[in-house]
């Protein structure tokens, strides 16, 4: 099972991680980053998801969710 | 497209140790708007970014705190203004309003004072290089000169015989005042018996004599009491020599070295706790003079205070131009100001401010600046909100030698503006351009 698929995510944005024991506290667009990332779409399909929702420019999503991404990779969460 | 807000994704561990009873390094923000009054977002927008800002009611502020201080408890008290800390004209200006004589360490600080119309007699000219021509100008100008070593002492009576005049100087003595490092680099020592030896050599050749004693012991001195020591030795000197050498010392000069409210790096208390006040600094001299003086008239008393009277009132308005994630985890954002503006980031933490409150939890973060070199850290480890690019941080206290010490480095130095006591912002210096920078190359 993909590390992504083990992650438990509460309505208080925080994510579990059960293997580590590790807890994170997360915002709204995290928590709906790692949502979509369960529901295995691509980087590409949740800025395009993103791009529809906020008043934000691709090019500014591309850098935040890349940031996000690689914090998520850091800490273990993805692989 | 809706019209929700969007707030930058962020994700941190949470880590239970980093809560505790005084609140939580992960939502602390510290927020400035403004600078007296005006909106520091209005500042970068109308003068550029980075820029330097000076509060001309808080460097009055100070100067008239630590005046009274002095004042209140001793009858002649004289403030030299500490070029090195910071010579911009307009900032020099106002310490000379304030009442201020100029103290000047170079031969190019002795000029600028000039220019500024101060006349010589109200300079003291202090250093451990005053080169000859300069010194003659500098008596010939009835300057206050500050003998620095034996070579100076030798260009004195040289001089002396030029103009063929007698020329008063007053000599700079190192001592142990029990603080470290002992500053042992300038003038001559006290213990040791070289600063008499010097006095005694001077009345020996007879074409000088002695009318101050100065001492500078050091540089954010913590300890108050370390002047009362340093005063009680000058009292001391001053009380033989007058008796010794049937002679009356006009002055004696304590110098600088007062701390400001900055954050020494390695250092846990805030600045807050450990700086001491100006009234104990004023203490501590004022009592030592009167305990020890021996002759009928107190001598006049200067103080060279450069730090102390303006570090606080200076800031540096600097915007975020990226930010980038490092393999450790951290948030490193790229600022358009850094260490070539903040030659003092090598031994103080800053206060480093918000332009306004961010959503959203702290992580941890680094703040580099623009120079494509690897030592450019401002801050190397603080808890900060998603910023935005564009958002405005004010670091402070910048007052004192960040900017006469600024490096023309990679980028050009930044505009300076002054706030003045209506709340009024000028600018007192242009940011450089290629012009500048290419002026007197051949």
């Amino acid at each position: 099972m993909n590390t992504i698929d083990q992650l438990v995510l509460d309505e208080n944005n925080i994510l579990f991680y059960p293997m580590m024991g590790n807890s994170y506290q997360l915002n709204n667009l995290g928590n709906e980053i790692v949502t979509s990332l369960k529901q295995h779409k691509t980087k590409d399909e949740i800025i395009e998801a993103l791009a529809l929702k906020y008043e934000v420019s691709k090019s500014e999503l591309f850098i935040d969710v890349s940031d996000f991404l690689s914090k998520l990779k850091i800490y273990g969460l993805l692989s | 497209m809706s019209e929700v807000k969007y707030e930058k994704p962020t994700i941190n561990k949470i880590e239970f140790a980093m809560a505790s009873k005084y609140g939580s390094p992960m939502k602390t923000q510290n927020i400035r708007t403004e600078i007296d009054g005006v909106s520091v977002n209005k500042l970068t927008e109308k003068y550029g970014s980075p820029i330097f800002v000076f509060s001309q009611r808080q460097i009055e502020e100070k100067y008239n705190t630590l005046y009274s201080a002095f004042s209140s408890r001793y009858p002649d008290v004289t403030f030299g203004w500490s070029y090195k800390t910071n010579y911009l004209n307009e900032i020099c200006k106002v310490f000379h309003n304030l009442g201020s004589i100029a103290e000047v360490v170079s031969e190019f600080e002795y000029q600028k004072a000039r220019a500024l119309g101060i006349e010589g007699k109200n300079i003291i000219f202090n250093g451990p290089y005053k080169p000859y021509e300069d010194l003659k100008i500098a008596v010939q100008e009835g300057a206050k000169i500050h003998v620095d070593n034996l070579f100076e002492l030798n260009d004195l009576e040289k001089i002396a015989d030029e103009l063929d005049m007698k020329i008063p100087v007053a000599i700079r003595i190192n001592m142990d005042t029990g603080t470290y490092p002992q500053w042992s680099r300038f003038g001559f020592n006290y213990e040791s018996g070289d600063a008499y030896e010097a006095i005694k050599r001077m009345y020996d050749g007879g074409k000088l004599y002695l009318n101050g004693i100065h001492s500078h012991i050091g540089t954010f001195m913590l300890d108050a009491n370390a002047y009362k020591l340093a005063t009680t030795k000058i009292m001391q000197l001053k009380a033989q020599v007058e008796t010794d050498f049937n002679s009356e010392i006009e002055y004696i000069d304590l110098g600088g070295g007062f701390a400001s409210k900055s954050n020494l790096k390695g250092v846990y208390q805030s600045a807050d706790v450990i700086v001491p006040t100006a009234d104990d600094y004023a203490q501590a001299i004022t009592d030592a003079i009167y305990a020890n003086n021996k002759s009928e008239k107190l001598p006049k008393l200067y103080l060279e205070t450069g730090r102390a009277m303006i570090d606080e009132a200076g800031y540096l308005l600097t915007s975020v131009h990226g930010y980038k994630r490092f393999p450790d985890g951290k948030k490193g954002y790229i600022l358009d100001a850094g260490v070539n503006l903040l030659y003092t980031s090598t031994w103080y933490n800053f206060n480093i401010e918000l332009d306004k409150h961010y959503e959203g939890e702290n992580e941890p973060s680094m703040l580099n600046g623009p120079l494509c070199m690897n030592i450019d850290v401002i801050e190397e480890h603080l808890m900060l909100p998603a910023l935005d690019r564009g958002s405005v941080l004010t670091i402070s206290p910048v007052g004192a030698y960040n900017y006469t010490q600024a490096m023309q480095f990679i980028r050009y130095k930044p505009a300076v503006v002054m706030i003045d006591t209506k709340g009024e912002a000028h600018v007192i210096k242009d940011v450089d351009d290629l012009a500048t920078v290419n002026y007197k190359e051949v």
